[in-house]
């Protein structure tokens, strides 16, 4: 069973490091997205285990055979590797129907006309394409494509699925459709799935495990919730979520028998889960998702905010609030709207405040309140 | 008519009209009519119907060699020519695009120069380097240097006509495919590799199928210029009488029997026609080329590995044989006293700068530098195409302006194909249009054969294809919203041509100009009929040396118009960054 290993993998175009020293292992059956700001390297790195990009350094496992060593001189060509690949244009063959396009990599591995026919029948029951199977892909919409697309990929039954951002083509109702479609067809073949894509929503939503990098470089591999509630650094922090959580820059008062932090928001106490070690008068962040403020219950460490905006949805609202000198991100869930201007009291219960350090790695986790 | 885009799409039709289809009727009307020569022959008054033309050229056993086998050695070598043009072009651009073959850039460069030459260019080098003594006791470089014989079929005919016609046009492959697959999605091949499919069954599955519209477009360009080829055949066909439809046309026309060589005029025209036609319904079927264009995203190149290079190497040296080769050959004829003798103590520069009385041997013709008729046509030469560039580039974008903005209306498409007509016409057949149209007086218009304007007026009409090509593509590309937006702040229709419209396509603009400019400069075949002592320009005075024999002249001229040609591209290239491969496409 597929297993996927990147050992100390960089890739340089000219001057310009696009994947730099990265390894990581990717577990059978695992889905795993690769994600990251446009140029991160996300893409390439998806082509160099496809063996579309040749790594400049490195070592790529598949299923515990080596596809690619630089040191040992291996490079496997990419029809050999057992990958299939997915396009983010579909790359279809505009001159072949759907049939053909779906048909043609079975065709390449020599099976006869019976077997192939049954195949092709099944793949397009399996995406809900039956009736398009005799056109051309510029006669069909762009869902439709991508279906093919998929089809094609899957008929050969490959163990391992490479997605270059397949979804980014399509409009926002087609991408949840086929978000759940994905999170299906990952089940039912049991295949382990990489997958590239810019959008964190995409990528929390979908994967087993997200592997965040930003100018190649690795910054954090490990599940949704744990990226989202203890990312390693302000990068990571500000990168995942939806509003961007709120990251204050505060001087370090005192560390005695708890940290006092000095704010933009106001004097701070901050009480770590775990004891940390810090210097006086040194420049931390701390980070606070926008739903860990809430309509402040009782009086304890409240905070004195005025609404700045207000964008109900139905399901949430989400503000922005203005509390001392600092512009906050805040998201109030349920049927709820506040008149601009209005001045409100909250509070923020959470014990998952982040804390980084004065280079942006985090520090710990605890519990805020006003002093 | 509030639109300035539908008051130029009107003056085109007349414009158009009178110039390219009131031509092509009177033509047909010529092959029904006796004309002053055939009249005695004939037995009937000039100007009475007949169908003996038609029935000559066609149903009589003489048929066989006034139209039969000239068609048939006209077919064989376009077809020829089409086939060595996509093989040579085709590959050359599947090794830039797709692997690491060296030099690139050097390599592309050098691959596109001999679009820029005259035509005959190659046909020249390969006549001074095969010629045997068929010809008349001058021997060629190859036999003057191994002594060796070569061939007729080797040195005349069937043969070197397709190749040099091939080889000359093939920059037109490499343009047309290498731009389609520079820009295809390297992802379909991508896609297919990852399925497990071999190198060679994604070339011939995939790779082919998609380059398959511009395959098709470069065999119209290549047939068409092929079949309308004079100076090749003349060239390399007439030593052991090859005749082909083109020099069948000279013949027919300059003698006296004008009415069959219009009938065979027709039929060129005929054909080109028909071959338009089938290329317009291959590439309009329902498999949907338009979405080949993608993000052409990291393409990785095909590595050669060992074949590196052993492939550069040849890619390189038969780069230089094309390109460089013929021009050193024309510099080594134009200096040598004693044909077919190279040793050093035979050359002199006397055929470029001696005077009347040092060259007996050339009746006393002046040595290039020296005659003034040179100097003369090449003024005219100059000033022709500097004429024809100026109105035919003008007129042409005017008339891509007009079509792009009409799109959809009847009136554009008809002035599409209007325009795009005299590139079908072969160059011959249309100006024995012009020739039979404007030799008497008609109408408010005076007989113009023999003027300059008359020359002006077939080179602008010839050359619109061109210019209104890159200006439909210029057009294509800019946003209708870019005009609208100064249409709704109130500026006026000029200004916004010269100061939008013009200004961000400067480039595809400018190359409108430039191609009529180098077209024009090496045409012959258009003008040699038309063109009389008084107006002689470069490539028919060279015409002129060759039928005479004086090799060093025609040499020394032929080097004298691509250094020319070469220059004026360089300087233009350099100074606006237009070039010549941009304007290509029809």
């Amino acid at each position: 069973m597929p297993k996927i290993e990147l050992k100390n993998i960089t890739k340089k175009f000219g001057d310009f490091t696009a994947v730099d020293n990265l390894s990581i292992t990717i577990e059978d059956g695992d889905f795993v997205t690769l994600l990251g700001p446009s140029g991160c390297g996300k893409t390439t790195t998806l082509r160099q285990i496809a063996g579309l990009e040749t790594p400049t350094s490195g070592e790529i496992i598949i299923d515990g055979k080596i596809v690619f060593s630089s040191e040992k001189m291996i490079d496997v060509s990419p029809s050999k590797r057992d990958v299939g690949f997915l396009f983010q244009n579909y790359a279809l063959w505009p001159h072949m129907t759907v049939y053909q396009n779906i048909a043609f990599g079975l065709e390449n591995l020599k099976w006869n006309k019976a077997d192939i026919d049954k195949r092709v029948k099944e793949l397009l029951a399996l995406l809900k394409i039956e009736e398009f199977e005799a056109r051309y892909p510029a006669e069909i919409s762009g869902g439709q494509q991508q279906r093919v697309a998929i089809a094609r990929t899957l008929a050969t039954n490959p163990r391992v699925l490479l997605m270059d951002e397949p979804l980014s083509n399509l409009d926002a109702k087609l991408r949840m459709e086929m978000r759940t479609e994905l999170k299906r067809l990952h089940r039912e073949t049991g295949a382990t799935f990489v997958y590239v894509t810019h959008d964190q929503l995409e990528a929390m939503t979908l994967a087993t495990k997200i592997c965040l990098l930003n100018n190649g470089l690795l910054q954090q591999y490990a599940p949704p919730l744990e990226v989202y509630s203890q990312p390693h650094n302000l990068f990571v922090a500000d990168f995942v979520g939806s509003p961007q959580i709120n990251l204050i820059h505060c001087s370090v008062v005192s560390i005695d028998d708890s940290i006092v932090l000095d704010s933009g928001i106001g004097r701070i106490q901050f009480a770590p889960r775990s004891p940390i070690e810090l210097t006086k008068g040194s420049c931390v962040t701390v980070g606070i998702r926008p739903e860990y403020f809430t309509e402040a219950e009782n009086g304890d460490g409240i905070f004195n905010a005025e609404v700045v905006s207000s964008l109900p949805s139905g399901m949430e609202t989400t503000m922005k609030l203005k509390i001392g000198k600092e512009m906050v991100n805040s998201v109030h869930f349920g049927l709820v709207d506040y008149p601009v201007g209005e001045k409100i009291e909250i509070e923020d219960r959470s014990d998952k405040n982040l804390l980084f350090d004065t280079d942006g790695n985090l520090l710990s986790l605890g519990r805020i309140k006003i002093v | 008519m509030r639109k300035p885009s539908n008051v130029i799409l009107l003056l085109m039709t007349i414009f158009l009209g009178y110039l390219t289809l009131f031509p092509l009727l009177q033509m047909v009307k010529d092959t029904f009519t006796v004309h002053v020569s055939e009249s005695i022959r004939l037995n009937k008054a000039p100007g009475e119907f007949t169908l003996s033309h038609w029935a000559k050229v066609l149903f009589d056993p003489s048929s066989l060699s006034i139209f039969y086998k000239p068609f048939l050695n006209s077919l064989a070598t376009s077809l020829g020519a089409c086939l060595v043009s996509l093989v040579f072009g085709g590959v050359f651009s599947w090794l830039v695009t797709r692997t690491n073959m060296r030099w690139k850039k050097i390599l592309s460069t050098l691959f596109v120069f001999p679009y820029i030459m005259p035509s005959w260019t190659l046909a020249l080098a390969w006549y001074n380097i095969f010629k045997n003594s068929v010809v008349g006791g001058v021997p060629g470089t190859i036999q003057a240097i191994t002594g060796l014989e070569p061939p007729n079929w080797l040195a005349y005919g069937a043969f070197p006509i397709a190749l040099v016609t091939g080889l000359h046009y093939a920059p037109f492959a490499y343009i047309m495919i290498g731009g389609i697959l520079r820009n295809m999605d390297a992802n379909l091949e991508e896609a297919a590799m990852m399925l497990k499919t071999s190198r060679k069954r994604i070339v011939y599955k995939i790779t082919i199928p998609m380059i398959m519209p511009a395959i098709l477009s470069t065999f119209l360009l290549v047939f068409s210029s092929a079949m309308s080829s004079f100076a090749v055949p003349t060239f390399l066909g007439l030593p052991v009488r090859y005749q082909v439809l083109t020099t069948q046309l000279y013949r027919t026309l300059n003698g006296i029997n004008q009415g069959q060589g219009y009938c065979i005029a027709m039929l060129m025209i005929l054909l080109s026609v028909a071959i338009l036609a089938f290329n317009q319904r291959v590439v309009g079927t329902r498999k949907n080329y338009t979405t080949v264009t993608g993000k052409s995203s990291n393409i990785s190149f095909i590595n050669l590995k060992k074949g590196r290079n052993v492939i550069s190497v040849i890619v390189l040296i038969l780069v230089l044989i094309v390109s460089v080769l013929p021009l050193i050959s024309f510099a080594l004829e134009s200096i040598i006293l004693l044909p077919g003798d190279y040793s050093f103590d035979n050359m002199t520069l006397q055929f470029w700068i001696g005077t009347a009385e040092q060259n007996s041997i050339a009746n006393n013709e002046p040595g290039l530098l020296k005659n003034p008729e040179l100097w003369k046509a090449l003024f005219n030469s100059l000033k022709l195409s500097l004429i024809c560039a100026l109105t035919a580039g003008t007129l042409g974008f005017l008339a891509g302006y007009g079509i792009v903005r009409g799109r959809g209306t009847k009136l554009a498409k008809l002035v599409d194909n209007l325009a795009f007509f005299p590139y079908l016409i072969p160059s011959m057949a249309f100006s024995v249009i012009y020739l039979s149209m404007f030799s008497t007086r008609h109408g408010i218009i005076p007989p113009l054969y023999g003027t300059f304007f008359l020359l002006v007026l077939i080179g602008t009409v010839k050359y619109m294809p061109f210019a209104s090509r890159s200006g439909m593509n210029a057009m294509m590309q800019l946003s209708n919203q870019i005009e609208e937006a100064g249409e709704i702040i109130g500026v006026k229709w000029p200004k916004r041509m010269s100061r939008l419209v013009i200004p961000i396509q400067k480039s595809s603009f400018i190359s409108g100009y430039l191609l009529p400019f180098t077209s024009c400069m090496r045409e012959l075949s258009l003008f040699v009929l038309l063109v009389t002592p008084s107006n002689r320009v470069l490539t028919t005075l060279l015409f002129y040396y060759n039928e005479k024999g004086w090799n060093q002249y025609s040499n020394g001229i032929n080097l004298m118009i691509v250094i020319i040609v070469l220059v004026i591209n360089a300087v233009v290239n350099k100074i606006t960054g237009a070039s010549i491969d941009k304007g290509i496409g029809g």
